[in-house]
């Protein structure tokens, strides 16, 4: 076979092949294997639990999911996802691995933590950065709290109701004894300040933990901690017993030492993704940029149990963490 | 008491009036240039209020979409001579430029300075009065230090950095409103 014969063979194989791999994004259950059911190991007994089989096909083990958090009755579970809406194959990955771990935990709802739509923002753009890679979650009645990022549409994405603004930049919301604040950490006025100083007084949750954009701790050399906003939000959560606070931004994943009994945590890799992007420890105790991730989050009590998920389903991080006490990590 | 040291006393008391008065005089030329400018907010918000229905929350983006589009036309439609200036008057833009430069210089300086770098900074693009912001570009975050040390906006309008250019932009619309060039000193 001359080399002109190979050319002509392999062709039409090429081509089939990137065809494959543009059509992952806009239809994953194509690329996908089907998945077999799963068994979750949970925490808090020891014993397995039966994973229920899903419709779709997913990329998490076939066996068995490492489960870390207890799964306990009453809690309060949700996810955590930032910088998610890029629209490509890795978030698509991301979500599937949610949506195994949806099947095996079934959290409530999903905190976004902004960049939730990268780029424009046409049907388009919100179909495919976040309608199709969240299609069963959003099926199944799992619910997103989205948080304003420097990359979203400050009117279109306030007014979209599978975010559930409620056509607000910043809103709060109870779930069980866990009081939320989502913020836009992107304006940061004195009238949301006002609006922060009043919610939080007024707050009756035993937990109060706020999310939002810009990282007010972060080791993360791109974009750094911002110093201006935390000036001005730290007072109101250390005055008014904020537990913990979510933020995205910086491309990784951070678990940031607590400073005054309040946990941060930096998750801006739900879809970006800034590989190398640390420097020396500093206000880290984990880190993690080597791949995209996802947050489990339950709370039960006075114990707020995490655990961080990679796009090819590692467990990167977990652990408990005690209201207003030491973190005990795994 | 020698007439040297009776005419220092009468030097220093002079002067200590005439800075007073100069001071006094810029506070005034400051009160006037916000009241100025929150009379142009009030006008052009009033304007912004006739020509539009209040756009609804959906789970349809193109609806969003549609609405965000069908404000931004009526609202340039209703300002077909608008430019530069029209907001930010002169005397409104040095005001601004003068609040910029003290944060810029005072104690939080050098936090704004940071926030300012860490915010994902956009060069200086190029952007017009009554047109809609690139949609694809991001919306720098503004600092909080600094959105203290200006006149407050109503919810509706938001000032936002674009390299060295200060943006007044209409959330609603996604329209810029006014600019003023080189307002913000380079990072």
């Amino acid at each position: 076979m001359n080399r002109n014969m190979k050319i002509a063979f392999r062709f039409p194989a090429l081509c089939v092949a990137a065809f494959a791999l543009w059509l992952s994004p806009h239809f994953p259950v194509a690329a996908q294997t089907e998945r077999k059911p799963a068994t979750a190991m949970a925490a808090s007994n020891g014993s397995p639990a039966a994973v229920p089989p899903s419709g779709r096909a997913g990329n998490a083990p076939a066996s068995s999911l490492d489960i870390r958090i207890p799964l306990r009755d009453k809690s309060v579970r949700f996810a955590v996802i930032g910088d998610s809406g890029t629209g490509e194959r890795s978030q698509y990955e991301v979500a599937q691995q949610m949506e195994a771990y949806w099947q095996a935990t079934r959290f409530e709802f999903v905190l976004m933590l902004g960049d939730n739509i990268y780029g424009g923002h046409s049907p388009r753009d919100f179909a495919r950065k976040f309608e199709q890679p969240y299609k069963e979650l959003l099926d199944s009645g799992v619910k997103f709290y989205a948080s304003l990022g420097n990359h979203d549409d400050p009117n279109t994405e306030r007014l979209y109701k599978p975010f559930n603004m409620n056509g607000e930049r910043y809103y709060a919301f109870r779930k069980g004894d866990v009081a939320f604040f989502a913020l836009d950490s992107n304006y940061m006025d004195p009238s949301q300040l006002n609006w922060l100083d009043q919610n939080l007084k007024n707050s009756q949750g035993a937990w109060k933990i706020c999310f939002f954009h810009h990282p007010l701790y972060n080791d993360g050399r791109h974009h750094g901690s911002d110093v201006d906003l935390r000036t001005q939000v730290l007072p109101l959560f250390q005055r008014y017993g904020v537990n913990a606070v979510f933020s995205g931004h910086e491309h990784v994943y951070q678990r940031i030492k607590p400073e005054n009994n309040i946990y941060y945590f930096v998750l801006g890799n739900s879809g970006k993704l800034m590989t190398h992007d640390f420097g020396p420890p500093g206000e880290r105790v984990k880190g993690f940029d080597s791949d995209q991730s996802f947050m489990l989050v339950e709370i039960s009590g006075d114990k707020l149990y995490f655990q961080t998920i990679s796009r090819s389903g590692e467990t990167i991080d977990s652990g408990e963490l005690e209201r207003n006490s030491e973190t005990h990590t795994h | 008491m020698n007439l040297l040291a009776c005419s220092r006393r009468v030097s220093a008391g002079l002067l200590s009036l005439f800075l007073w008065a100069s001071s006094a005089a810029q506070l005034s030329n400051d009160a006037a240039a916000v009241k100025d400018f929150q009379a142009r907010i009030s006008r052009y918000l009033a304007l912004q209020k006739q020509q539009a229905v209040p756009n609804q929350s959906t789970s349809s983006p193109g609806k969003l979409a549609e609405q965000e589009q069908t404000r931004a036309e009526k609202t340039r439609e209703a300002r077909p001579a608008a430019r530069q200036g029209d907001i930010f008057t002169p005397e409104i833009a040095a005001y601004f430029k003068k609040q910029i430069a003290v944060t810029m210089r005072g104690p939080d300086g050098a936090k704004v300075r940071a926030s300012l770098r860490h915010a994902e900074p956009l060069p200086d693009i190029h952007l017009q009065v009554n047109r809609k912001y690139p949609s694809e570009l991001p919306l720098q975050s503004t600092p909080p230090t600094l959105l203290m040390n200006l006149p407050r906006l109503p919810g509706e309008l938001q000032y936002r950095v674009v390299g060295s250019t200060l943006v007044l932009y209409d959330v609603l619309s996604g329209l810029v409103v006014d600019l003023i060039p080189a307002a913000v000193p380079a990072q």
